[in-house]
């Protein structure tokens, strides 16, 4: 387990480049980024569609592979693990939270939220899950199957279950893009408290300004390249921000990979 | 091309890989079925024309029109005929030659002192007939036997024996003739006629050795002159025959050969081979039924698109039926050639392994072509026409709802149908067994429980899988606990997967309870019955062997170890004109040897007659001591006896005791089966054995067996008939496994995005294939539990359904069922193999974003 204390980087990527295809199907979804994801801080992933922000958190959290550049988890350089090894390292140090589909149907809300350490087959530190338990809400809930709960519960699990092992980092992918504004406002908040109380880090990847206003800062994607970035966010500056980004990158929507 | 019929081609277009289980379950249970077909088509066509061209010289055959046939003993006794007739016959118009035909049996022994063949098929010995257009064998090599002890045997004998010309060896006919070697003979043209052995002697030598009295003769062949006909030969020959006495054309003959053949050898291995391909074929039922609802149920949103568009109920199942027929009929044919390929590899294998068939082309016909075809669509269709009236149902709104799983399965109708069906079944069961038994009641029971289990499976199922499943969260964490929480999702499918597997456990099962019975019951009959130290015995199975020499049992009496020693051999008479198999042995001494039960009434003194019958034999005829009995023998006598004891154990001493005496006048080839012997007290067990066998040596070495393993070795033939059962069981075990992995692959496709998730958390690929793999074995673990339990109950009620008179054992061999339920968990293994394999390579990224 790492601290925030000891890291001031969280996770970073140096001149990550990701090429899809070949020739004249090829796409640029990465083209050389270098960021640091600041540990104890929660950072929103903005872009218009096409932008290459999905990729990125794929990327950053060993989902995908980069084509050239390298990216970091603390120390831990990602293109030097094996599959194996990716996998046990997102099992004990990345926590994540997608957009639908976070829960395992056959799994008890407290089956999931301990899955990977489970999948460790590590106790963890009950006192931890507990508290997150509380803090998520669903200690009434947890013998309950996701099939039984809303929406916005399902995505409250799935933020627990991304805190349970306390990773170094947690990635979450839209993770409000299916939830109704109260749910999602919900969600937000609590990803927010967390990175706050218990010094947690979070990447968030978002196309909703609303949402990025949670976070502590907001870095701008477009085509394939960091563009800006925005300390102290307000859903109004986000989104005036945005609208200048989809202006000057028209067309960016054609380029096939999706940024949802 | 109208729409459904489109719409179903280009679905399987585009999911092909879907059907590929259901696609090689058909094609091996309708290969297996057309090449049963096709190899039992070739072989009696390969049959007819060997019988035809070996006897087609053969125009007319004189006989006795007398045969006493007992039941279950293919061929019957016929009565000879007096040598004498031959020169009446030749004298008859239309006949240009007529010679006496003696047969009997006569086991050769080869050069490593073995007896040659006797494991089946016949081991025959006869005169050498010296007109070559009325001998079916032919000479290859050598000359005709001329002076006694010269010999001629068919080369198929001579291979297997190591027998050369000029060598000498021994005839056991079964006296021990030793004979040389003059001539190695053909029969059409092949190593001999099937697996049967010959040996040709000369006339007199045949009559010395094969008749109890020279002048008689077993047949007459004739042969017609010039421009007779085979039935104006017979219509010539009628009038002057004495009564009691037939002639029968050539052609007549030679077919009654083949029916032997074919209705002891070709029928029962057709009619064998075409249950087991049933059983392959239900198996695939169940198989592609499952399939068809899992394809069915992951199509509900495509379906419901169709159906909100306008397309009918009709056209939505008549697309799923168009995409089962195309698959059925492809699967068919391919089925049907690759059931010819087995048919012709089986035949060119046969010789290659020292089985010698006929040869001849395949014999393809229609129906084995068409019937395989037949019954691989019937299969098919119906296994895929609920599921495609499932598809019709789907309402137009279910595509605006998520892909919902089926997880239905322990409905109330389900668990009240099956609630009345299981224990209706056996109680029928019971009643049928306790009460008679009364083999249609336990048959309608044995059909009942079945049906039962597979209507309870999703119910059961649910319980089963947990129980089954429970240790694995121990034992693999959660990996185990999400496999088993896996096969818990779809109570209905687990079943139905499972079910294709519990059939052919259950049929594996059943045969090995009931062998494991049958020895079972044989050994403690012999202990039971078996009074004595050791068994002479000669070792053969079927019409096989020549028995045992008559002079064994007198010369092992005056050794000095030996108390006792009593000769059992065989005759046939007509009782109440049905055929009964004698006991010709020395009633007196018999209880010394045998156990024989309370006996009323005396075997002393039986005389020429008088006669003991079984206590079973004598309730059923009304028979008690002093009653008389007429028996009407081989030779057209009837002689009245007198009972004079009923003996209650019937096991080795069969139904009815007469004295040599009694039997000698009417005899045939003289044999014993089995000499009993027991000891003078003292003398120690192998030192006995050493000394009954060597004087068995010089009456060709039939085989000396203590109790044991003379128990041991009446049930080997057991073992040989489960080997190949087991064999053929193997295909439905194939096509059940095919079924598992089916639906695993389905299964896996169906959580795509789940397994993404898994991955995404960190599940490595080990344990995902683990996870898949342990889902595999639950559900094969359930349906061979399901198996043993079913197969156990139906192998109980076989056996006592068969047992008339309740003697027979029941025994549940823990050995072999336990070696079952091991390749029924391995055969999940097996089958998660290549599911997990799959699942594992998903790409974790591309799985988390699929719809």
């Amino acid at each position: 387990m790492s601290t925030a204390v000891r890291t001031a980087t969280a996770a970073r990527v140096v001149d990550a480049v990701k090429v899809y295809g070949t020739g004249d199907t090829e796409v640029r979804a990465l083209d050389g980024v270098s960021v640091d994801f600041h540990a104890g801080r929660f950072t929103a992933i903005m872009g218009p569609s096409g932008s290459g922000k999905s990729t990125l958190m794929h990327c950053a959290a060993g989902l995908d592979t980069l084509s050239a550049g390298s990216a970091f988890i603390g120390d831990t350089d990602l293109s030097a693990l094996d599959d194996r090894r990716l996998t046990l390292l997102r099992r004990e140090r990345i926590g994540f939270v997608f957009q639908a589909f976070n829960l395992i149907p056959t799994l008890t809300v407290a089956e999931n939220i301990t899955l990977p350490l489970d999948l460790a087959g590590q106790r963890g530190d009950r006192e931890w899950i507990e508290a997150l338990v509380d803090t998520v809400g669903l200690r009434d809930r947890l013998h309950h199957r996701p099939g039984e709960l809303s929406g916005g519960q399902q995505q409250r699990v799935a933020v627990a279950r991304a805190f349970a092992g306390r990773p170094d980092v947690v990635f979450a992918d839209e993770p409000t893009g299916n939830l109704d504004s109260r749910s999602g406002e919900e969600v937000l908040r609590l990803l927010g408290r967390t990175v706050r109380q218990t010094a947690r880090t979070v990447v968030m990847v978002t196309h909703d300004p609303v949402a990025a206003a949670h976070a502590d800062e907001v870095l701008f994607l477009a085509d394939g390249r960091l563009v800006d970035r925005m300390p102290d966010p307000t859903a109004e500056r986000v989104l005036d921000r945005m609208r200048l980004l989809s202006q000057s990158d028209d067309g960016v929507n054609s380029q096939g990979r999706q940024g949802t | 091309m109208n729409a459904s019929l489109r719409l179903g081609l280009t679905s399987l277009r585009s999911h092909r890989r879907r059907f590929a289980g259901t696609f090689v379950a058909v094609l091996l249970g309708v290969a297996f079925l057309a090449g049963t077909l096709v190899m039992g088509d070739t072989l009696r066509a390969s049959f007819d024309t060997l019988f035809t061209s070996a006897n087609g010289g053969t125009d007319a055959v004189v006989r006795s029109a007398n045969v006493v046939t007992v039941p279950g003993q293919g061929q019957g006794t016929r009565r000879p005929v007096d040598t004498s007739l031959v020169t009446k016959v030749q004298g008859t118009f239309g006949v240009a030659a007529a010679v006496p035909v003696v047969e009997g049996s006569g086991q050769l022994v080869g050069a490593d002192h073995q007896p040659i063949g006797g494991q089946g098929p016949p081991t025959r010995a006869g005169n050498w007939i010296t007109d070559p257009k009325l001998n079916p064998y032919q000479l290859a090599q050598g000359r005709a036997p001329r002076a006694p002890g010269e010999v001629v045997v068919n080369r198929g004998a001579a291979d297997k024996g190591g027998l050369k010309l000029g060598d000498t060896t021994v005839l056991r006919a079964p006296d021990p003739v030793t004979v040389r070697i003059v001539g190695i003979a053909t029969f059409g043209g092949q190593d001999g006629m099937g697996q049967v052995t010959y040996a040709g002697l000369t006339l007199a030598d045949a009559e010395k050795y094969l008749t109890p009295r020279p002048g008689e003769a077993s047949s007459i062949a004739v042969r017609a002159g010039p421009g007779i006909t085979q039935q104006q030969l017979v219509d010539k020959l009628t009038p002057v025959l004495p009564t009691g006495v037939e002639a029968i054309t050539g052609k007549a003959a030679s077919a009654e050969s083949l029916d032997m053949v074919a209705g002891m050898f070709l029928d029962l291995f057709t009619t064998l081979l075409l249950v087991f391909s049933g059983i392959a074929l239900l198996v695939a039922t169940f198989s592609i039924h499952n399939t068809f609802a899992i394809v069915v149920a992951q199509r509900t949103r495509e379906n419901a698109l169709l159906r909100a568009l306008g397309a009918s109920r009709r056209q939505v199942a008549a697309a799923t039926l168009a995409e089962a027929t195309a698959v059925a009929i492809a699967a068919s044919a391919a089925g049907v050639l690759a059931g010819i390929g087995i048919a012709a590899g089986l035949q060119a294998l046969f010789p290659a392994i020292g089985f010698p068939f006929p040869n001849g082309d395949l014999v393809i016909s229609g129906l084995s072509a068409a019937l395989p075809v037949a019954v691989g669509v019937l299969v098919c269709l119906g296994s895929a026409l609920l599921p495609a009236l499932r598809a019709g149902r789907t309402a137009p709104l279910a595509a605006l709802r998520e892909t919902a799983v089926d997880q239905s399965g322990a409905s109330r109708g389900r668990k009240i149908t099956g609630g009345i069906l299981l224990p209706a079944g056996v109680a029928v069961t019971l009643a049928g067994v306790l009460t008679g038994p009364n083999v249609l009641l336990a048959g309608a029971g044995a059909v009942l429980t079945p049906a039962a289990f597979v209507v309870l499976g999703p119910v059961a199922s649910t319980y089963a899988v947990r129980l089954l499943g429970g240790p694995l969260d121990k034992v693999r964490g959660i990996t185990g606990s999400l496999a088993r929480r896996n096969a818990l999702r779809s109570p209905k499918r687990t079943a139905a997967t499972a079910t294709a597997l519990m059939i052919g456990v259950a049929v594996v099962s059943l045969f090995t309870v009931f062998g494991a019975s049958l020895k079972t019951t044989m050994d403690q009959t012999v202990s039971k019955s078996f009074a004595g130290d050791v068994a002479v015995s000669a070792r053969a199975f079927g019409a096989g062997g020549a028995g045992i020499s008559p002079q064994l049992a007198p010369a092992v009496s005056k050794l000095p170890e030996v108390k006792t020693a009593v000769g059992l051999g065989r005759g046939v008479a007509d009782v109440d004109g049905g055929g009964r198999a004698l006991t010709v042995t020395d009633p007196a001494k018999l209880s010394g040897v045998l156990d024989l039960g309370t006996v009323q009434g005396s075997l002393a003194g039986l005389g020429a007659n008088g006669l003991a019958v079984s206590a079973d034999e004598a309730g059923k005829r009304g028979w008690h001591p002093g009653s008389t009995a007429e028996l009407a023998f081989p030779d057209g006598q009837k002689q009245t006896f007198t009972v004079r004891a009923v003996y209650a154990e019937r096991e080795l001493a069969g139904d009815y005791l007469l004295t040599r005496e009694a039997w000698a006048p009417h005899r045939v080839q003289d044999s014993d089966s089995l000499v009993a012997v027991s000891f003078r007290p003292g003398v120690p067990l192998p030192e006995g054995k050493q000394a009954v066998e060597r004087t068995a040596a010089a009456y060709g070495s039939p085989e000396v067996q203590t109790r044991a393993e003379y128990a041991a070795s009446s049930a080997s033939g057991i073992d040989m008939m489960l080997t190949l059962v087991y064999a053929l069981l193997a295909l439905a075990v194939v096509i059940a496994l095919l079924g598992i992995a089916n639906t695993l692959t389905l299964a896996v496709h169906e959580r795509t995005r789940e397994l993404g998730l898994l991955r995404a958390v960190g599940q490595t690929r080990a344990q995902l294939r683990a996870m898949v793999r342990w889902e595999s074995v639950l559900v094969a673990a359930f349906g061979t539990a399901g198996g043993l339990g079913l197969g156990a109950f139906l192998g109980w009620v076989l056996v006592k359904a068969s047992d008339s008179a309740g003697t027979s054992a029941f025994a549940l061999p823990p050995l072999p069922l336990t070696v079952v339920a091991l390749v029924g968990l391995l055969a999940g293994l097996v089958a998660g193999l290549r599911p997990a394999r799959r699942a594992a390579r998903l790409n974790v990224l591309r799985a988390i974003a699929t719809e």
